[in-house]
Order: structure tokens, then sequence, then C-alpha cells
């Protein structure tokens, strides 16, 4: 990385970092969601991205991680910083338990079971209504704390980028990649892919699983169709298909890009929305799919730290 | 980690004995109760017509496939059953007949992503042996845009990376140049002189006749021979087995 | 929640299973045809049966055709959608490295469900036909299942002959076992990929028809049964197509039955609980054998 991209960098943060200062309420959610999405592009991208084992339920963990919040918030009256982290331990611990037995599956089979796992939590959370409050939903005691979740989401998103770019630039990385590339000669040559594979699910849940507490706490209301929903998984990945999965900046510059276009256009065309990310998913597979900084660094030859 | 001390002799007791080893695809028998026994440094092939279940026979060896009956003994001790990755630490590399390099990795990274331990010195080694394969120049290089020899070479010198004591070699000589092949047999030469033993499969009987000090012969999943290459040659059965009677 | 189980309740719950089960088999049968033939899982299955549906709802609206006889529109339609989607989009990406065949077919089913929603909105419909049961000593048989499963029964039925018999099925098959050989042998596999494609969408569009009488008609009812009949394959054994119809009345059963302790709003729960657990303890399925 060159020094003027870290300057750049650092001029970013510490704008982003004293934004709040300024900021109207609206200009704070809209960047609160923005570093929403960005972690959990970057979450998708870590798994998926980097191993090319597609998780087509990640929003589970993101769900696991707003009910693990909510609950603990209402029912234990624990301090919402400590329940989101207990959350994104709760998501992690649930990919283990699940990436158990579907990472010993070849793609296909761990893709629709993790399409299954979300539904199933979701039919789940109505189930269990003393815990969950069930169809009802969950509120939680009224709290106006946009400026400290403001902080935190932008930490979690630069925490599992700077996370991302740890490992793609490490041994560990390129292990993780060597799983999408050829899993037979991978494993041939004495990588132990399903341990690895079980690590990155695992580190993979638990961005979304602290932003979904953080996101509950933020709502101040849960229910099962309002954490579980099938869009924010295809929103996610549309963002890591749009700016190159299985890179750094990929996911980051996808959320800006696609979070932008929906505040600034697409809000008008709401019914339009989804179908739009549908499309946007078919294209970029047949026309580019390496993504935007993916087609940029084959055409250049760039580094593996874009 | 340091490899074992290699046995000086090639007397002692095998590396890698397989005893009635068998698989089946359904009701097909693509390996039928073969065995074999490798002494410690040597060179060894396994020929055969088409389909007669040298790769199947490779694939059971390094636990690619799980072979249904028979036991495989490495270095004295049972590895059927194991995965791919144990029997890989244990001292085993393998190539495959279809080369699978990891497309999106340049060479350099092909080959350390195999090593564990201090990166540094994985990194020196990995430029040895790059330029042991004469591919120093396209270290940079993303595996996925090199030739079919030059990727050869660098699953090659990945397997070497490993620092195995045996090595299965799928075709070797398939699909490269002249001037390529010529290196190649060089290099699998220097492997027995290190005291490594090397098994491999091929098609090509000047390279096996060249090379291998003994060589097994399959068909239809079975053993049909063993024995130095010259004698095998003028075997009866085998000379029909390729000519398909 | 009733703690006491009779017999005659288990009685019920199995008649209930297999008749559940039988429409399971039905579109698995289409999934797993795809699945088979070209390495491909079509997240639009679901979606394509949920088109089904709307199919036979709209004739049913507008014209009071007979859901049963709109089979006879709703399958040659989805037959065509099946073939336009591989022509158009999965033949692109059969072979692609990685996994662009499951995010191009996710992407598809979005699209499909998403036009449905503008089309249809998503208000529920329902098509009031066959209502009403049988009574069969202490059984008690609702009129649509029934009907629904001997169609089931019939359409794949015929779709085994076809694979079975004919030359077409024969050529398909060989696809499915060995591509470069079957190519080699003069069968042209792309005409093969289209045709699989499109059977299977008619499938598909055929449960979509037969629960239409049943369940309520919304975009998003189909997804549900990508993952069933992922299950259903994954019980049976990938590539063993008589492995659908087990594992079609297996899941169908293990559903009725939990039907008995919890609450029916668990069942897309249990279907993958039975997944999770299949996938656990026996990977390759319940009847390997054939499957590679």
């Amino acid at each position: 990385m060159t020094r003027g991209f870290l300057a750049g960098l650092g001029v970013l943060l510490v704008a982003l970092a004293l934004y709040p200062a300024v900021a109207t309420g609206y200009g704070l959610r809209v960047m609160l969601q923005l570093f929403m999405w960005i972690a959990l592009a970057q979450s998708w991208n870590l798994i998926s991205g980097l191993t090319g084992y597609v998780s087509f339920g990640h929003v589970a963990f993101f769900g696991m991680g707003a009910y693990t919040t909510g609950i603990l918030i209402v029912k234990l009256g624990w301090v919402w910083g400590v329940a989101a982290l207990a959350g994104g331990l709760t998501a992690a611990g649930l990919a283990f338990v699940i990436g158990w037995p579907c990472l010993r599956l070849k793609g296909p089979y761990f893709a629709i079971s993790m399409l299954g796992l979300n539904e199933a939590l979701r039919v789940l959370a109505s189930y269990f209504e003393g815990l969950t409050g069930g169809g009802y939903g969950l509120s939680l005691p009224t709290l106006d704390a946009s400026g400290p979740i403001y902080y935190a989401m932008g930490g979690v998103a630069v925490a599992v980028t700077a996370l991302v770019h740890l490992i793609v630039t490490s041994r560990f990385g390129l292990r993780l990649m060597t799983i999408r590339e050829d899993e037979v000669a991978a494993e041939a040559m004495g990588i132990a892919t399903f341990r690895y594979k079980l690590y990155a699910f695992v580190l993979s849940a638990v961005g979304p699983g602290i932003v979904g507490g953080l996101s509950a706490r933020d709502h101040g209301y849960i229910e099962p169709i309002s954490v579980f929903p099938i869009v924010t998984t295809i929103t996610m990945i549309v963002m890591v298909l749009v700016g190159g999965k299985g890179t750094i900046w990929g996911p980051v510059l996808g959320a800006t890009l696609l979070f932008s276009f929906q505040e600034l256009v697409w809000s008008h065309f709401i019914s339009l929305h989804q179908l739009l990310f549908g499309a946007i998913m078919v294209a970029m597979v047949l026309a580019m799919p390496r993504g935007i900084l993916g087609a940029l660094r084959q055409r250049y030859g760039l580094p593996r730290t874009i | 980690m340091t490899p074992p001390a290699r046995p000086p002799t090639a007397t002692s007791a095998p590396i890698l004995e397989l005893s009635g080893v068998s698989k089946r695809f359904g009701g097909v028998a693509a390996v039928n109760g073969v065995s074999l026994a490798l002494a410690p440094g040597r060179i060894y092939g396994l020929i055969g017509p088409n389909g007669s279940g040298k790769t199947t026979l490779f694939n059971c060896i390094t636990g690619i496939e799980r072979r249904d009956a028979g036991e495989i003994r490495f270095r004295g001790e049972r590895i059927d059953g194991l995965a791919p990755h144990r029997i890989c630490h244990r001292g085993m590399g393998r190539t495959f007949q279809t080369v699978r390099v990891f497309p999106e990795m340049t060479a350099l990274e092909n080959l350390l992503v195999v090593t564990t331990g201090d990166l540094a010195r994985a990194r020196a080694r990995a430029d040895e042996l790059l330029r042991f394969v004469k591919l120093d120049r396209l270290v940079r290089e993303y595996a996925g845009n090199l030739s079919f020899g030059h990727r050869k070479l660098v699953e090659f010198a990945r397997v070497l990376m490993t620092d195995p004591e045996l090595i299965l070699l799928d075709e070797p000589a398939a699909g490269v140049t002249p001037t390529v092949l010529i290196e190649l047999l060089e290099m699998v030469r220097s492997l027995r002189a290190e005291g490594r033993t090397v098994l491999l499969v091929e098609h090509d009987m000047k390279v096996v006749m060249g090379l291998c000090e003994m060589v097994f012969v399959l068909d239809h999943g079975e053993k049909l021979a063993e024995g130095p290459p010259g004698v095998v040659q003028s075997d009866e059965r085998v000379i029909e087995a390729y000519l398909g009677r | 929640m009733n703690l006491v189980i009779t017999p005659t309740m288990i009685g019920q719950v199995v008649i209930s299973g297999l008749l559940a089960g039988s429409l399971y088999a039905l579109v698995a049968l289409g999934l797993g045809l795809i699945f088979g033939i070209m390495r491909v899982l079509n997240v639009a299955h679901g979606p394509i049966l949920m088109l089904g549906a709307y199919t036979t709802y709209w004739l049913f609206s507008t014209v009071e055709l007979d859901p049963y006889l709109s089979l006879l529109v709703s399958m040659p339609l989805m037959f065509v959608l099946g073939v336009l989607l591989q022509k158009l989009f999965v033949r692109h990406v059969v072979d692609a490295p990685g996994l662009s065949s499951l995010l191009l077919t996710f992407g598809v089913a979005i699209a499909i469900v998403n036009i449905a929603q503008l089309a249809f909105t998503s208000n529920l419909r329902s098509v009031e036909s066959l209502t009403g049961s049988f009574a069969l000593g202490p059984f008690a048989f609702s009129k649509a299942r029934v009907v629904a499963c001997g169609f089931a029964v019939g359409i794949t039925a015929a779709a085994f002959l076809f694979l079975q018999k004919t030359r077409l099925g024969k050529a398909m098959r060989a696809v499915s076992q060995n591509r470069e050989i079957a190519q080699v042998c003069g069968i042209n596999v792309q005409r093969i990929h289209m045709l699989a494609f499109g059977i299977a969408s008619a499938l598909a569009a055929a449960g979509g028809s037969l629960v239409a009488v049943m369940v309520a008609i919304q975009p998003g009812m189909g997804q549900v049964y990508t993952v069933k009949s992922f299950v259903v394959i994954v019980l049976g054994g990938v590539g063993h197509y008589p492995g659908a119809l087990v594992g079609g009345l297996l899941l169908g059963l293990v559903e009725q039955l939990s039907s008995l302790f919890l609450t029916t709003q668990v069942n897309e729960a249990v279907a993958y609980i039975v997944l999770v657990l299949v996938l656990l303890l026996r990977p390759t399925g319940l009847f390997p054998g054939r499957s590679q």
C-alpha cells in the first residue's frame, strides 16, 4: 500500500470520527447504515469471497445477534455495548455448530443449507414466544444513542475490513484461497481445508452478530421478519459482487456505491429495488464475475492488497 | 519441520506397502486387490493401459479416495482412512495428471501456501526451488497465466516444498516440451540422489525405461506384472494388455 | 398441543406424510434432474413453482378453469420459461469456475419473485376449488391432497418412464453420467441441457399448480420448496433419480410426524434439521451406491 493511500485513509477516518459533531440526525443515520452494510458485506466476503463457499443465509447471524442483544437487554438489563458483543459471540457459536456439519459439504450443498438455516431460525424465533416475544416482537427500552451506535458501527466496519486485510496478506488467507481455487489439490498438499473453512466461517459470523445487535438497539424493536429478511443477504452478496469478491476494498466500494444509489435513487422506486438487485447479480456473474476491483486487478496486474 | 534421517540403503524396510487394496465405483472394480512394496530411495514406474486404475490407485494412496479394502502402510504405519492433508504431513507428496495449481495465486504464493513455520525460511526455500525449476523470472506471475509446461513445473516445485519422502508423479512427461522434459527428468533423478522415493505414472515408455528401476503394470485394476523395465516390457501378458486383447 | 397420541393419530400422520411427500418427490425430481445433468443447483426452482401456482390462480379467477386442467397450461408455459432461462443465462455458467451458477440462479430467483410481486402484489391468493375431505374409517383425507397426490404420482411416473424408456431420456441420463462421452457419441449436449431445464421447470410448475388449491399463494412461497427439494435430493442421494421418490416420502413423513409434537408452524425448521442431521451422519445420503 502506498503512503499516499494510507494518508488518505487516515484523513477519511478522522473526518468520519468528527462527523457526528456537525451531522444532522438524518445524516448520522445514513452513515451508520453505510457502516452496517460495509461490515456485513465484508463479512460475507470473508467466507464466500475468500473460500468460495457461498453463504445464502448470512443474515441468520445478523438475526442471531439481534435477538441475543435484544433478549440480554430486555430480560437481563445488560448494557447495549456488551450485549451487542455477546451477540457477536452467539453468532460465532451458531456458525460453529452449523459449520461443523455443513462445511464438510461441497459448495452447492453448503449454499442451500445456509438458505435453510435462515428460514429455520426465523420460524424458531416465532415459535419460542416466551423468549423472543414471537410474532409480536421484542421492544427495547427507549434510548437515544445514535452517536455511540455510530461509533460502534463504524468500529465494526473498520475492524472487519482490517481483519480481512490481515487475512489476505497472510499465509492463513492464502490457505483459505486454495479452498476456492482447488480444494482437492489443497488437501493433497497438506492443507486442512475443513478446519480453515470453519475458522473463516466462524470469523465471518462475528461482524454480522455484533452489527445485528447494534441495529436492534438502534431500531428499538425486533421481530422475526425484520431481523431475518433474505433481502439483507441478497444486498450483502450484490455489494460484494459489484465491488469485487476476494478483494479487500471491493466490499467497501460495493457497499458505498450500492448504498448511495439506494438512498439517492432507488428509495423512490422501492418496488423495483429487489428486482434490480436480482438483475445486477445476474449481470455481474455473466459480464464481470470478478467485480470492479477484481477486473481492475486482473487488467492492470494490481497486487492482492487492493 | 525437519525430516527424519533418510534410510541409507535401498535394502531397508519398504517406505510404502500396499496389501490387497481395492476400490470400487458402483459395480466396477477400479482397483482390485493390488499389493506392492516400494523400497526407499528408488524410482518406480506404474504403467498400464488407459482406465487400468493407475490414477485411482494414486488417489487411494494419497487419501483422496477411500480404499474399500486392503491396507496401506507408509513408513511402517497404516495411512488408509487418513485425511489427505494428514498423509501429506507424514511425508508424501503428489502431482496431478491434470496439473492442479492454484490459478489466482502467483507462482511464489503457490509454493508458500503449503508451508508452515518460519515464513522467511519458507520464502528462501521457495526461491531456491523456483530457481531449481528455472521459473525464477515468473515468481510474481499468476499461476493461471502460465503455460501448461510452466504450471507443471510450479506444481512440481510445490510438491518439493513439503519436503516429501515419497513423491507420486501422475504423468510428469505428458504435454511438456522436449526441453522442459529433459529438465524434469534431470530433477527426478536428483530427487533420487537426495534419497527420496519416486513413484510415477507414465505413458511415455521411453521415460519409464530411462528412469525407473522397477515397474508395476496394472490392467483392469489388477497388478499384472512387476520387475525391471526391460523384463516387464517383454512380458507377454503385458504386451497383450497393451494391445487390448 | 395434544399430549395423548393414539394409533389413529399416527395412522393419520403417516397418510398425510405420504400425501405431502409425493408432491415433494415430484418437485425434487426436477431439481435433481438439473443438478444431476449439469451440476447446477437451480435456486430459481421454487420461484418457478410459484409461477406455476399463479398460472393456476390466474386461470381459475379469470376463466374459471379447473385447477387440474390448468396443469395443461402451467407445465408447457414453465417448460418454455425453463428452456429460455437455460438458453439465455445458465448456459454461460454451466462449467464456470467457483459458484457462478449458484449466484446466477439466485439472482434469477430474486428477479422472478420480485416480478411476481410487481405483477400480482403480495396479497395472499387462494383457489377455492376442491374442499372438504373423504372419511375412511377413523381417517380423514383432504380431497385436494388426495387428488394432488394422484397427479403427482402420475406425473412422476411419466417422467421416470421418459428417462428410462425413450431415446431422449436415455440421452439425458448419458449426459448426466459422462458428458464428454455423450458428446462423442453424437448427443447434442446443449439441446439436452435445455430440455432438462424445461422438463425440470414443468415439474416444478406441476407442483405449483397442485399446491395452489391447498395453500396461500404469494410471491415468496417458492423459496421453501427450493430448500425442501434440496433436502429430498440429499436424502435420496445426488444423481440417483429414484432416490428422489424415497427422499420425498421420507421428508413428508418426518414433517407430519413432528407435527404430532410441535406446531405445524415449525415445519420448515424440521426440514432443515433433517438436512443437517443427514449431512452430519450420512453425508453421502441415505442411499449412496450410484451417487458420484
